[in-house]
């Protein structure tokens, strides 16, 4: 029996001592190794096996970048879109403005300008204010007007402040008629669900009588209260027939209130026929016009 | 796997040392020479993206990867606790070895980098070595 002993190594296992042995002497040698030589290394390394991992790495960076340039896009988009609604409130502003100028030019020294004032508290919806009295010439049952046309009436005035309503108040009323004076009745308020879809009617026409769609309709001028020819709103369709005697016509109003802030009234001077304001056929087309878009704002 | 965690999402240290693990096993599978080769070419890898100390990962892939194959020849079987100290030794090894080739103006101080560093690393390395383990059932055809 041979003796105890140490077990002999094969020689598949010096070999793979050696290998070992040679690999860890490669390795320490790189450390090494001139810098450009140990660049060369890497650098094939790179462009060879982890050119896949490095080309991945790459597009996900681009990826992050291109997300970030488009949150920073998207934040000077929004702040354009903040900087340009500002700027078409105001350039809404400065058309009203030119256009009440040019209106006020026309009318003469006869209607007031004034800016209007909403309280904004509850009730006071279809009221407003107006830094003009009795100290200029405003007097109660005076109309209130736009380049547009009809805004409401004046019901209270105090010596440097009136009050006032819109034809969004439930007592609006006015006589009225139809642009070619063919038939005759009177525009009242119908309140809707929201303020938003408040609408006028002209009520009271006589049912043999067919007004159509588009056709304009201005005060008349017979209760007293408004002068003849400040333009209402524009016939949109037929609102009720009783029996075979009435009929009431939904009225698409000329002015909304809600975006007025400037309007001009009437005093005492301003005569009993004021349709010459709105006579000119550019005006009274862009009145359809405008008309038109707001109601359309309004039905959406 | 590795290299895409690291190299391509660049998740960075959060991402375990996959190749160290990869290399233990290996090692375990493989000769020490050709552990040894393996250890050296994936070392390689390392270095060819590591701006400094190059050949420090080459030299330190090498040496754990010979020494893991020693480990099959002095220690037999895949208990839990052995196969959790052989991948927390060897990659806290393997950064010890890093730390040592690094120099001294390059490596970070003792305790960051091979105790705190070290000892976190080999603690993920032997989590996500079981795991893979488990995973890809190799435990179960080495105990068969």
């Amino acid at each position: 029996m041979p003796a105890y002993g140490r077990e002999p190594e094969t020689n598949a296992g010096r070999q793979s001592g050696m290998l070992a042995v040679t690999f860890v002497i490669l390795a320490l040698s790189l450390s090494y190794l001139p810098a450009p030589a140990q660049q060369r290394i890497a650098w094939t390394m790179r462009a060879t096996v982890l050119r896949p991992f490095l080309v991945t790495q790459d597009r996900l960076a681009s990826a992050r970048m291109n997300a970030r340039d488009v949150e920073e896009l998207m934040a000077k988009m929004d702040s354009m879109t903040a900087a340009l609604s500002t700027q078409a409130a105001l350039s809404d502003e400065n058309r009203a403005l030119r256009r009440l100028l040019d209106l006020s030019e026309r009318a003469g020294p006869t209607f007031l300008p004034a800016t209007v004032l909403r309280a904004g508290t509850a009730g006071s919806e279809s009221m407003f204010l107006v830094a003009v009295g009795s100290a200029q010439g405003v007097y109660e049952g005076a109309p209130v007007v736009t380049w547009n046309g009809l805004v409401g009436v004046i019901r209270e005035v105090q010596k440097e402040i009136s009050r006032g309503m819109d034809w969004t108040h439930p007592d609006f009323a006015a006589s009225a008629m139809l642009e070619d004076g063919t038939m005759f009745g009177f525009v009242e308020n119908r309140r809707g669900a929201f303020r938003e879809v408040d609408r006028l009617v002209l009520d009271g026409t006589a049912y043999n009588e067919e007004a159509l769609p588009g056709t304009r309709v201005l005060t008349s001028g017979l209760s007293g209260v408004y002068p003849r020819g400040i333009p209402v709103g524009v016939i949109d369709g037929v609102e009720e027939t009783q029996g075979e005697w009435r009929k009431s016509y939904w009225l698409r109003p000329m002015v909304e209130p809600g975006q007025v802030t400037h309007v001009l009234i009437a005093t005492r001077g301003a005569g009993d026929d004021i349709s010459a304001l709105w006579s000119a056929d550019s005006v009274l087309a862009t009145l359809t016009s405008d008309s038109a878009q707001a109601t359309g704002r309004r039905r959406k | 796997m590795h290299l895409l965690l690291h190299v391509g999402f660049g998740i960075g240290r959060a991402a375990p040392d996959l190749l160290t693990v990869a290399l233990l096993l290996g090692a375990r599978e493989l000769g020490m020479g050709r552990a040894a080769g393996l250890g050296l070419f994936l070392g390689l890898l390392e270095d060819a993206l590591s701006v400094l100390a190059f050949g420090a990962n080459s030299l330190a892939m090498t040496i754990v990867a010979a020494l893991g194959a020693v480990t099959k020849d002095l220690f037999v079987g895949d208990s839990t606790l052995f196969l959790v100290s052989y991948f927390l030794i060897g990659k806290w090894t393997r950064d010890l070895v890093h730390w040592l080739v690094a120099g001294e103006a390059l490596r970070q101080p003792f305790v960051d980098h091979v105790v705190v560093q070290g000892l976190t690393g080999g603690a993920y390395a032997a989590v996500v070595g079981l795991l893979l383990l488990e995973v890809t059932g190799l435990r179960k055809e080495a105990a068969a």
